[in-house]
């Protein structure tokens, strides 16, 4: 045991440099860390969480969605559902919150690199694929082609609408909406983002699928892969679960003997399926 | 070895108290409580297992991890340094307790600060049981009444010409340390064996917990569970914990505020829900299940030592009987039975 073991706990003392809404309910936040040597080191994959801190009211691990060779802020898209989330919400730019992090492991982008990519996004499940997004439009030419379905239940629950346009626009690359309900003003697909997956039916031949959504979403979108012809080792989920220390001491992220926070909470799904518990 | 007379260990206690936090089982309105002492006349001798274990030293129920000031500017400190304490009277089984808990908070990395400054913090004088009372099973989870694993010291008491005597075995340096200018006499002395129990089960090995996880078993034995959380609170292994922030001062323009944790329990429907509603335990049976596997199964296959050292306290502790040797020999018998 020595004397002087760093605190994991404590967070970064770190400031709001921009707040924008990004659907119903949803902002984008931009954070600096105060220390600028942390945050010049602040190194960080697609698929990292950070736990945020409402001083005077807790942490919530929230997913990184951004990526460092686009943007010098770090950003964070929440949700407002909880008593953390609600109180970042009233939060503006100058604010102060913590920032512990980076978190999990990540996804392992370079061994995607050659393959064809189809993500699934599903509302905030969006939040930390927008990052995967990001990397391959940054290296296009690393990645083979990117299909993109992105579903929300309602329209104005759609996160990044902003950047569909530049999304559309990249080589190689097809992105396809669709909302459990739409609205009259609604142009796309109206459904399932299972069904939308099986309808343009994305080939399995040199490909890997990322998923990222509510757990029922992604019990249902393994099903739709696997007939599209996806083996489990081809599908990749990110999970999500009730976090307080993100560094596998809290106990509260396991499934069996795997911790959500260090383990994952990217999972290749036949790793998910060895599990010994459901985590749905 | 040295053998101290009770009239010499209350003297070296008392001195103790002088220079460390001394804390002692304590007799509380009928609870025996690991408490502060003054001196060696608050302890409550004769006693045999305590109500709660010695972990609420090293990982206390409720305590500060940082302290948020917020006034023109924001500061985060480190709470106060835990004091230097004696821990006296640990049964041998709690001790293992602290040592599991170590394998996880310690040895796992990145370390946990903060228990890591109670643990330095904290010699552990352990005092051997005579032998196993109810509910006691330290020997069907590797332990023993006078096992030394985890301790510092361990005193046992031995026949003496004029009263109780302590036999004294050093068992770290830091306990070597704490027993310098320790009073008594070196004799040749023979340690008492304890009685043990009698028709204990016999611990499966975890790849039988694993094979027996969907057995109908769990939904029966965990049927009647209330989610009381009593078991993980008396427990020595138990270490699951929540975190909060919490006011300590609001005057104007100066906010300070601390960051707490605090106990938790996988038993508890909350535990795992998350805001908006999901749980992916959504039974009790599930939860209490994932108590017991985390124990048997998880704890040894990912962090070394069991995370039960067989205090028996949950069995006394639980309002509706459930009783964890009776877990084992459930899964000792459909092992046997070959349902795997």
């Amino acid at each position: 045991m020595t004397h002087s073991l760093p605190n994991p706990m404590k967070p970064h003392l770190a400031t709001l440099v921009g707040v924008r809404n990004l659907a119903t309910g949803i902002k984008l936040f931009q954070v600096k860390i105060d220390d600028a040597e942390v945050m010049r080191r602040f190194d960080y994959t697609p698929g990292q969480f950070a736990e945020i801190s409402a001083f005077g009211v807790g942490e919530s691990p929230i997913g990184i969605a951004s990526i460092r060779a686009r943007s010098e802020a770090i950003e964070f898209a929440v949700n407002r559902v909880g008593t953390v989330t609600e109180t970042l919400h009233r939060l503006d730019v100058g604010d102060k919150i913590g920032l512990r992090g980076p978190l999990g492991n990540g996804f392992p982008m370079e061994q995607f690199k050659g393959k064809n990519i189809v993500v699934l996004g599903g509302g905030i499940g969006g939040a930390p694929l927008r990052p995967v997004v990001q990397t391959i439009l940054h290296n296009r030419s690393d990645y083979g082609k990117l299909s993109i379905f992105w579903a929300a239940r309602t329209p104005d629950l759609l996160v990044f609408t902003d950047e569909y346009d530049e999304w559309r626009a990249a080589p190689n690359t097809e992105l396809h909406l669709t909302v459990d309900k739409a609205t009259p003003d609604w142009l796309h697909k109206e459904g399932l983002i299972t069904t939308l997956v099986e309808e343009v039916a994305p080939s399995a031949e040199n490909a890997i699928s990322i998923t990222c959504g509510p757990p029922i979403m992604i019990k249902f979108a393994m099903l739709s892969l696997q007939k599209l012809g996806f083996a489990s080792e081809q599908n990749w989920v990110t999970l999500e679960a009730k976090m307080k220390c993100g560094i596998g001491k809290c106990g509260r992220c396991n499934i069996g003997d795997k911790f959500i926070c260090l383990d994952g909470p990217i999972f290749r799904f036949d790793q998910v399926q060895q599990f010994l518990e459901s985590f749905v | 070895m040295k053998v101290l007379t009770q009239a010499q260990l209350n003297e070296w206690l008392n001195h103790l108290a002088e220079r460390f936090t001394l804390a002692a089982p304590v007799n509380v309105q009928g609870k025996l409580l690991y408490r502060q002492v003054d001196d060696s006349s608050g302890i409550a001798w004769g006693f045999e297992r305590t109500d709660m274990s010695p972990k609420t030293w090293t990982f206390p129920a409720t305590e500060p991890i940082l302290i948020i000031e917020q006034g023109a500017e924001t500061r985060l400190d480190d709470a106060p340094a835990p004091a230097p304490t004696v821990v006296f009277g640990v049964r041998p089984c709690d001790a293992r307790g602290a040592l599991a808990i170590d394998a996880l908070f310690l040895d796992k990395e990145p370390s946990d600060g903060q228990y890591a400054r109670h643990r330095e913090a904290t010699t552990l004088i352990g005092l051997a049981c005579p032998q196993m009372w109810d509910s006691c099973f330290c020997t069907v989870v590797g332990g023993a009444p006078n096992s030394t694993e985890g301790l510092d010291l361990l005193l046992t008491e031995v026949d003496g010409s004029d009263g109780a005597a302590y036999a004294v075995q050093i068992i770290s340096e830091k306990g070597e340390k704490l027993a310098a200018g320790m009073p008594g006499e070196e004799k040749g002395v023979s340690l008492p064996k304890p009685r043990l129990a009698k028709g204990l089960p016999t611990l499966p090995a975890s790849q039988e917990w694993k094979a027996q996880f969907n057995e109908t078993f769990w939904k029966q034995v965990t049927e009647r569970c209330l989610g009381c959380r009593a078991c993980t609170f008396v427990c020595p292994t138990c270490r699951c914990f929540d975190v909060r922030d919490e006011v300590v001062s609001r005057q104007p323009g100066r906010t300070v505020l601390q960051r707490l944790r605090a106990w938790d329990a996988c038993t508890s429907a909350p535990y795992r829900r998350i805001a908006g509603g999901h749980n992916p335990r959504p039974t009790q049976h599930s939860r209490l299940r994932n108590r017991f596997y985390c124990k048997f199964m998880y704890y040894p296959d990912d962090f070394g030592p069991l995370g039960c050292v067989g205090c028996g306290r949950c069995i006394e502790a639980c309002p509706v009987n459930i009783d964890i040797l009776e877990v084992i020999a459930g899964v000792e018998q459909l092992a046997a039975s070959g349902s795997s």
